[in-house]
């Protein structure tokens, strides 16, 4: 980035826009999240420029552009049209019937009604709904980029990783926008459990441990999601049960490119395990709950197609966290890393928990069954999924010999799933782009031919009244 | 948020020959700039071909003089400044396919309004609406003779498909012209249709026909705007698809509420024609600066390795142009969406939403693209001339302007 007599190294640029981008993104209001979106994308596109393979990666990153349109979108509706943000609350039907009976409420319409109102205030809950998908690589469109590294040379692997973040904060930071549209929090259920399952999938087939650790940030991210989607915790509460887990991860992540700071000795390593673990139980366990023992009813499908990526997840994080070889001689005194890694896993460690306390102190409630039988996943995962999965080797990556695994397995669904979704796209492209066709060979640029369209369109005129 | 202190009413009222006069002295710069001696002489000439234009930002600032007559008039002048060089083959030749379409609507539309003049008894809009309300005409001659007259309006608005006079008109007319031809013509085709449907409510028939018919047009520009715009081969085309998008605009409103704002009364007019003749200007001129074919992998051009501030400035009218955020454009198509929200016009909304799309998704991508990727090499050593970058800074300097002219008074 240079102007006249400033020149800022594109790294700092792109590093100040992500910080500032990702800080806009706590605010409220869909503006500041759109503007927060737009220096994320700003960003990327800084750090794409200025790499050798500026075409690849500038073609790689250009989707980041479409989540804040989406936003922006949304924003114009609600800034044209404010009182589209009223349409969805319900409505007062009575007065409490006492201290004990709350005041009863009318349900909020359904936006199949002919009501444009009702239509706008949905379109503008599913732009809101999609930005936030799709920086999670909950939409086909964008799925297969938490493989791939990042723009930015030295932090590229971690840098990946902040897009799910930044699409878990707008999904949070605005619930209050989509989650009132009742088929926007249906479509969104269903969206971000299929993004569990193959986010959970995804991470258990990679081999290395930085690309796992991606693909479980957006693991945590979606679950999270899920949590503000359904409604099951306070929002508060539900931010925080994903900062334990995706904190953790996103530390993980970028001290594994430091030296692997996570898995420097056996004691640090076992403590991070289960600092790990701990967080995302905590961030499982009352979606579990809630999901497969709602109304005092067993949902099973619910609870299995939730509870397998839960096993999953939890047994990839205990298997894969193993041991670096130590190379060093002697380690430096004056190295702190050790003593920060150990602080973040404390923090990893209590987040969880401390929050699920708060939930409680706030009156969120589940059953003993349901409370057993949404831990039994990640207690699984210690024993015996965890003797199931491929372990992996001191540097972290899995050495796996012979095929037909469960490895094999989960590849090839993933794979399945992206090319069957990428597929679909492109069919839905190349429709749009034949119908646009007419559009682009409307006139050669002849001046008889205008003349011709315009008799024709007149003609046109003519007949249409006539045939109403 | 409001800004603390407002503009007194005096100066409220000259904000409308703001962006005219603000135009004029960017022509003016712009015509400089093609000068390369550094004596007045090139300052004389560039102000006696600024002084041409003062009929065309005189109607841009005080759209109320256009009647259907003088439509046609300020139609043909501008065809006529278009013509004026025969050296300037391109401009010619874009001077003649307006000419020979334009000669075809009004023909189309006089045709029209004398069938409207010999059904109803009378050649004002105003008597002609209880006449026909009679019934005493046969249905398909009033008809006919209705969606006639308002075939020069809809050419003229310059929305999809007659989307290719502001592309044609841009890519061929120099820098300092298209945006003033462009500008009045929209404005004559927007006085057009509002007098032709002056007193339309009086005959309920009439007024449903005209909303189907202007429903379908606003439509189609909308649509057909947005769908084009992609496909245009040159950044010049690309600012005359936006510019079509602004006929859409109107369109779109008049469908919704042929007698309300943004567009019905002079002043709204005003505002929409000067905001559109300066985002046009720096956006023009911004698109001579831009690359055809590169993509956003290569190195920037000159005017963004030298002067990238300039290109900002530019960039910044594009933006408005298209309605982007944090611009003045911005505040108009909220304001046909508003309009299209009060009326119940959920489908020409969703055309509103995404011609917007497509048309703030291009600029962003054309700036980018504009900017291009830095690849070492040192800036070139010509620089662009100082007018036309002042050109640039005007006309986004005043586009600010407005923008908190709309803040302090929003509709204007």
């Amino acid at each position: 980035m240079a102007f006249a007599g400033l020149r800022v190294p594109p790294n700092y640029a792109g590093a100040a826009c992500a910080a500032v981008g990702v800080l806009l993104l706590m605010m409220p209001g869909l503006a500041w999240a759109a503007i927060g979106l737009e220096l994320v994308a700003l960003a990327f596109w800084l750090w794409a420029r200025s790499l050798p393979d500026r075409g690849e990666q500038l073609q790689r990153w250009g989707w980041l552009r479409r989540p804040p349109m989406a936003l922006w979108l949304a924003a114009a509706l609600f800034l044209a049209l404010p009182e589209l943000k009223l349409v969805f609350a319900p409505v007062p039907a009575g007065p409490a019937a006492g201290p004990i009976t709350p005041p009863a409420f009318m349900p909020a319409p359904l936006p199949m009604a002919r009501d444009p109102m009702l239509l706008l205030r949905t379109l503008a809950s599913l732009a809101v709904l999609w930005a936030g998908l799709e920086l999670m690589a909950a939409l086909p469109l964008s799925r297969p980029f938490p493989d791939l590294t990042g723009p930015a040379r030295p932090v590229g692997p971690w840098l990946t990783a902040i897009l799910p973040v930044t699409g878990f904060l707008v999904l949070w930071r605005q619930a209050a926008v989509w989650t009132a549209a009742p088929l926007v929090r249906e479509i969104a259920t269903l969206a971000l459990m299929f993004a569990v399952v193959l986010a959970a999938l995804r991470a258990f087939s990679r081999r290395s441990l930085t690309a796992t650790l991606r693909w479980l940030v957006v693991y945590d991210s979606a679950l999270a999601s899920l949590l503000v989607a359904r409604d099951v915790v306070r929002g508060e509460i539900a931010g925080l049960l994903w900062l334990g887990a995706a904190g953790g991860r996103l530390i993980a992540l970028a001290a594994e490119l430091r030296g692997q700071a996570v898995r420097r000795g056996t004691r640090l390593t076992r403590f991070w395990r289960f600092a790990g673990w701990v967080a995302g139980a905590s961030l499982a366990w009352p979606l579990l709950a809630d999901a497969g023992f709602a109304e005092h009813q067993f949902h099973a499908v619910e609870y299995f197609v939730l509870a397998a990526p839960v096993m999953i997840a939890s047994a990839l994080w205990l298997n894969r966290v193993v041991e670096a070889p130590e190379r060093r001689a002697m380690a430096r005194r004056e190295d702190r890393a050790p003593r920060v890694s150990r602080l973040g896993a404390v923090a990893t460690l209590l987040v969880g928990p401390a929050s699920l306390a708060w939930a409680w102190r706030q009156g969120f409630h589940v059953s003993p069954l349901a409370a057993a039988a949404a831990v039994l996943p990640p207690l699984l995962a210690w024993w015996p999924v965890r003797r199931l999965i491929p372990a992996a080797d001191p540097s972290g990556m899995v050495r796996e010999h012979g095929s037909g695994g469960p490895r094999d397995f989960a590849l090839s669904t993933f794979r399945a799933v992206t090319v069957i979704e990428r597929q679909l796209a492109a069919a839905i492209a190349s429709v749009a782009r034949a119908l646009g066709a007419p559009a682009r060979d409307l006139h050669s640029g002849d001046a008889q031919e205008y003349l011709l369209f315009l008799v024709g369109v007149a003609v046109l005129a003519l007949l249409l009244p006539l045939l109403r | 948020m409001t800004f603390p202190f407002s503009l007194p009413p005096w100066m409220l009222v000259w904000t409308a020959f703001l962006p005219p006069l603000a135009a004029l002295g960017a022509a003016t710069l712009v015509r400089r700039a093609h000068a390369r001696a550094g004596e007045m002489q090139p300052w004389i000439e560039a102000g006696v071909v600024g002084l041409t234009l003062v009929p065309l930002a005189v109607v841009v600032a005080w759209p109320g003089l256009l009647l259907p007559a003088r439509a046609a008039l300020a139609a043909g002048l501008s065809i006529a400044l278009l013509a004026h060089d025969p050296r300037d083959l391109p401009q010619t030749e874009v001077a003649l396919k307006i000419m020979w379409v334009l000669t075809a609507a009004f023909a189309l539309s006089w045709a029209g309004d004398a069938l409207l003049a010999m059904a109803s008894g009378s050649a004002r809009a105003r008597e002609q609406w209880p006449a026909l309300a009679l019934a005493l005409d046969p249905y398909a001659l009033w008809t006919a003779a209705l969606s006639l007259s308002m075939m020069a309006g809809l050419v003229l608005l310059g929305g999809a498909p007659f989307h290719f006079w502001p592309g044609d008109l841009f890519h061929g007319a120099r820098a300092h012209v298209a945006p003033f031809v462009a500008a009045t013509l929209q404005l004559a085709g927007a006085a057009w249709l509002l007098r032709h449907l002056d007193g339309i409510t009086a005959f309920n028939d009439a007024a449903v026909l005209v909303r189907s018919l202007l429903t379908l047009a606003a439509a189609a520009a909308l649509a057909g705007g947005a769908a084009t715009l992609g496909y245009q081969s040159r950044p010049e085309r690309r600012v005359g698809a936006l510019v079509s998008l602004q006929g859409g605009l109107v369109l779109a409103s008049l469908a919704a509420a042929p007698s309300r704002e943004p567009f019905a009364d002079h002043g709204g007019l005003a505002l929409w024609a000067g905001h559109m003749l300066l985002a046009a200007t720096g956006a023009t001129l911004l698109s001579r600066f831009l690359p055809a074919t590169a993509g956003p992998e290569e190195r920037a051009s000159v005017l963004f390795r030298r002067h990238p501030w300039s290109g900002a400035a530019g960039g910044y009218a594009l933006l408005s142009l298209a309605g982007a955020p944090g611009t003045p454009g911005m505040y108009l198509w909220l304001d046909v969406a508003r309009t299209l929200a009060d009326h119940r016009r959920p489908g020409l909304l969703f055309g509103v939403m995404l011609a917007w799309l497509a048309a703030f998704g291009v600029s962003a991508f054309e700036i980018r693209r504009a900017f291009g990727s830095p690849d070492g090499s040192p800036p070139p050593g010509r620089a662009v001339p100082r007018s036309l970058r002042t050109a640039m800074w005007l006309a986004s300097g005043s586009l600010l302007v407005l923008l908190w002219v709309w803040r302090t008074h929003p509709g204007g």
